[in-house]
């Protein structure tokens, strides 16, 4: 907010509404506002991160049992365990199915659906294919991951399969979910990206609300065809959106956990295991509920520097931009 | 620009916001209703009771008739509350320390499970209920294991933690019509079970289901370890008596003998995929003409299979086998009505509930065998008293640790897949194991 000046005026009746508060006083008033939320991002937020933190600096068997300091004994566990560096490796993999996949997919369908079935085929079918692309994100993740389950069964009975034997001419038995060359987390990746791709589509539709019509009918009496126009007016203008949707989706990939759960249960072998599903495993079934912590704090650091990273790009890039 | 700000401001937090903390609780007492019983003298008090069976269940038919007992002779009323195993199993160490807290509740028996809870004191002792009800007396020595706890919350020794009062076990289901028509005669050595897998085979059906993905093929690797093996071996196994040996001929044979009937197709490589339900109704679709699971499939079986007779054997070759007491009754640390819940747990124990619990398709542990009448049900006792005549409920391959579930399915499905080899397949069984077990034998 900026520094009020102030402003001399005639008296006002005490009936009167709420005067502009003055210099001094105007700090706290605002700061008054900021009390509930502070108090409930505290209370919600940074106690449980912070009374994580401090688990995981103990073994802990959970229950009543006692605590016991075993300083960072865990943290040290924790990166020479495999299934941990596996999950951390597995989200690469998930960035991509959350984040690249979706965000340039959803940037082409957004600029297609605003800019060519819009204009040819008027609103109304734009704003139904898009909801369309949506529904995925709507349907609950346990109905979309046991559809799939049924789509991807090993035998003879799964569809895909079903499908690809009939284009084959040959029985197809490609065990989806539990061969051992990476169908698995391939799998989880099409169901994730499928499940995603709404997100993005929704906010850069959006956003293209807000483009200056005229950049595009100038655009186009210059000469321009679609992709131009993509590429010199539709990107530039909706970047800080392209940003929103990076970051948001990129925290949603590193905390990814119900499409493992339901369709793979973090096999086979545990080739599938990400880390917020170890950490819930670890959690629910482990001897150990200050490991369990540790590999949530890990999660949480790790969530923390990369929306830092986001930001400062992005500021860098309004600051180029400005 | 500082609105955009606020919005990844507000991203980060929301991204914060699933990583919650976890902490130990501070347990708080309750008074406790008046120990003795008596037509209602409880009236106007509420038991709130768990469970995770399906009121067709034979347990959840025994149940219910219990809660009809306990409601007419205590004038209490009965809060009867659902569940799922998977959802219990998952949220008990903290529903059963919270003020939510069921008064009485059915829940796993094992190391990993009920050992836990009662090691970091989220269930309570019931050493003197057991004492006030004679409970010991009605369970059988493979059964009352699983009732009691040590301080590390191992089976077998320590303090009683929990109440079993009906018995599982596993065997192999067989589809009768296929023997026949294929000229199959029901095993009683594991040569004979291999002549037949091999006979339908050569016929073109796959002999065998199972599911790697969950609990069947762990439990089929571990009956076939125990039928090389002797109750030494699974004290050693599920008490940490003494170290296992990785590289045995029990372990060896089970490993080599499942990677040799996958690759003589005996059992086919999709079991890597499926669950449990999936292999359950490949079997009960007529698809397969084997099957080997638990006692909890009986009923299922009688009411699902339209198609052909199902036949029940235990596996051929063995004195051990897996099975247990079931699931047991344990009062949690915050139960309101521990009285109430003793009173409630004595019925379920009672020869008439005992006896119901039979009739429909149970395996009671304490009633007279001879009040069951159903010719189903008797031959699923006469299956189970045949495994109790030579003592050989074994309990469950994943009770060593808290993770083995897990572990061992995980090992299975790289077992069918070809990632593991027999020996890389122990060899990550061995770390497993020993990983927990040794922070648990050096206290």
């Amino acid at each position: 907010m900026s520094s009020l000046t102030r402003i001399v005026r005639p008296q006002k009746r005490p009936a009167e509404a709420a005067r502009i508060p003055e210099r001094g006083k105007s700090k706290l008033g605002y700061w008054l506002y900021f009390i509930p939320g502070a108090i409930l991002i505290s209370v919600v937020i940074f106690y449980p991160i912070v009374r994580n933190l401090r688990l995981s600096l103990y073994h802990w068997r959970g229950g009543r049992a006692a605590e016991h300091f075993t300083g960072f004994d865990n943290w040290f566990a924790l990166f020479h365990d495999s299934a941990f560096l596996q999950s951390f490796t597995n989200i690469a993999l998930v960035v991509v199915a959350m984040v690249i996949v979706p965000t340039l997919v959803g940037l082409v369908i957004a600029a297609a659906l605003f800019d060519v079935v819009g204009r040819r085929f008027g609103g109304k079918i734009s704003s139904l294919l898009r909801a369309t692309y949506y529904l995925p994100q709507i349907l609950p993740i346990a109905v979309a991951g046991v559809m799939f389950s049924w789509i991807l069964k090993p035998n003879g009975d799964g569809v895909l399969n079903q499908i690809l034997s009939g284009i084959a001419g040959h029985a197809v038995t490609v065990n989806w979910l539990g061969g051992q060359y990476s169908t698995a987390i391939a799998s989880a990746m099409v169901l994730m990206i499928w499940i995603q791709i709404g997100y993005p589509v929704v906010i850069f539709m959006a956003a293209l609300q807000r483009v200056e019509p005229e950049l595009y009918e100038a655009s186009e009496l210059d000469g321009a065809n679609w992709f131009q126009r993509f590429r010199a007016i539709t990107l530039p203008q909706i970047r800080p959106e392209v940003f929103v949707v990076s970051l948001t989706t990129t925290i949603a990939a590193l905390k990814v956990f119900a499409p493992i759960f339901i369709l793979t249960m973090g096999g086979p072998s545990k080739s599938t295991y990400v880390p917020s599903f170890y950490a819930y495993e670890e959690f629910i079934k482990g001897p150990d509920k200050g490991y369990a912590a540790t590999i949530a704090s890990a999660i949480t650091i790790v969530v923390f520097l990369v929306a830092v990273i986001f930001i400062k790009v992005q500021t860098r890039s309004e600051r180029k931009d400005a | 620009m500082k609105y955009r700000k606020r919005i990844v401001a507000a991203a980060i937090a929301v991204g914060a916001l699933s990583l919650g903390a976890c902490s130990s609780g501070s347990g708080s007492t309750t008074t406790p209703a008046s120990a003795s019983s008596g037509a209602g003298q409880y009236a106007g008090q509420t038991l709130k009771v768990m469970d995770y069976e399906g009121a067709d269940s034979a347990m959840g038919i025994a149940w219910a008739k219990a809660i009809q007992i306990f409601e007419a002779q205590t004038g209490a009323k009965v809060d009867h509350q659902s569940t799922s195993f998977e959802t219990l199993n998952a949220s008990a160490s903290q529903l059963f320390d919270s003020s939510d807290a069921p008064d009485v509740s059915e829940y796993n028996k094992g190391n990993g499970t009920a050992g836990q809870l009662a090691a970091t004191g989220i269930i309570q002792n019931l050493d003197d209920a057991y004492a006030k009800y004679g409970w010991a007396d009605k369970l059988g020595a493979g059964i009352s294991t699983i009732a009691k706890y040590d301080a590390n919350g191992v089976m077998g020794s320590g303090s009683y933690y929990g109440v079993p009062n009906y018995g599982e076990f596993v065997f192999l289901y067989f589809n009768q019509d296929m023997f026949t028509k294929y000229n199959v005669k029901v095993p009683t050595t594991e040569a004979e079970l291999e002549t037949a897998m091999q006979t339908f085979k050569d016929n073109g059906v796959t002999p065998m289901t199972t599911s790697a993905q969950e609990y069947p093929m762990g439990q089929l690797w571990y009956q076939l370890a125990l039928s090389k093996a002797n109750r030494q071996w699974v004290n050693d196994y599920q008490l940490y008596q003494h170290p296992i040996d990785w590289n045995g001929p029990e372990i060896t044979y089970a490993t080599t003998t499942l990677k040799s009937w996958l690759d003589k197709g005996y059992i086919s490589k999709d079991v890597s995929g499926m669950k449990a339900e999936d292999a359950g109704l490949q079997f009960i679709n007529g698809q397969v003409p084997m099957f080997y699971s638990g006692s909890w499939w009986y009923g299922r079986m009688l009411t699902d299979v339209k198609t052909f007779k199902v036949g029940i054997t235990n596996w051929p070759g063995t004195t051990l086998t897996p099975g247990s007491g079931g699931n047991i009754w344990v009062i949690p640390a915050k139960s309101k009505q521990p009285e109430l819940a003793k009173i409630f747990i004595n019925i379920t124990m009672s020869p008439e509930v005992q006896a119901l619990l039979g009739e429909s398709g149970g395996l009671p542990v304490a009633a007279n065998t001879a009040d069951v009448k159903d010719p189903n049900a008797q031959a699923l006792i006469k299956l189970f008293n045949e495994v109790n005549a030579r003592d050989g409920l074994s309990f469950y391959p994943d009770w060593p640790t808290p993770t083995f579930y897990g572990d061992l399915n995980g090992v299975m499905q790289g077992l069918v897949n070809g990632t593991y080899s027999p020996e890389q397949a122990q060899a990550e069984l061995k770390n497993y194991y020993e990983t927990y077990v040794s922070t648990v034998t050096k206290k």
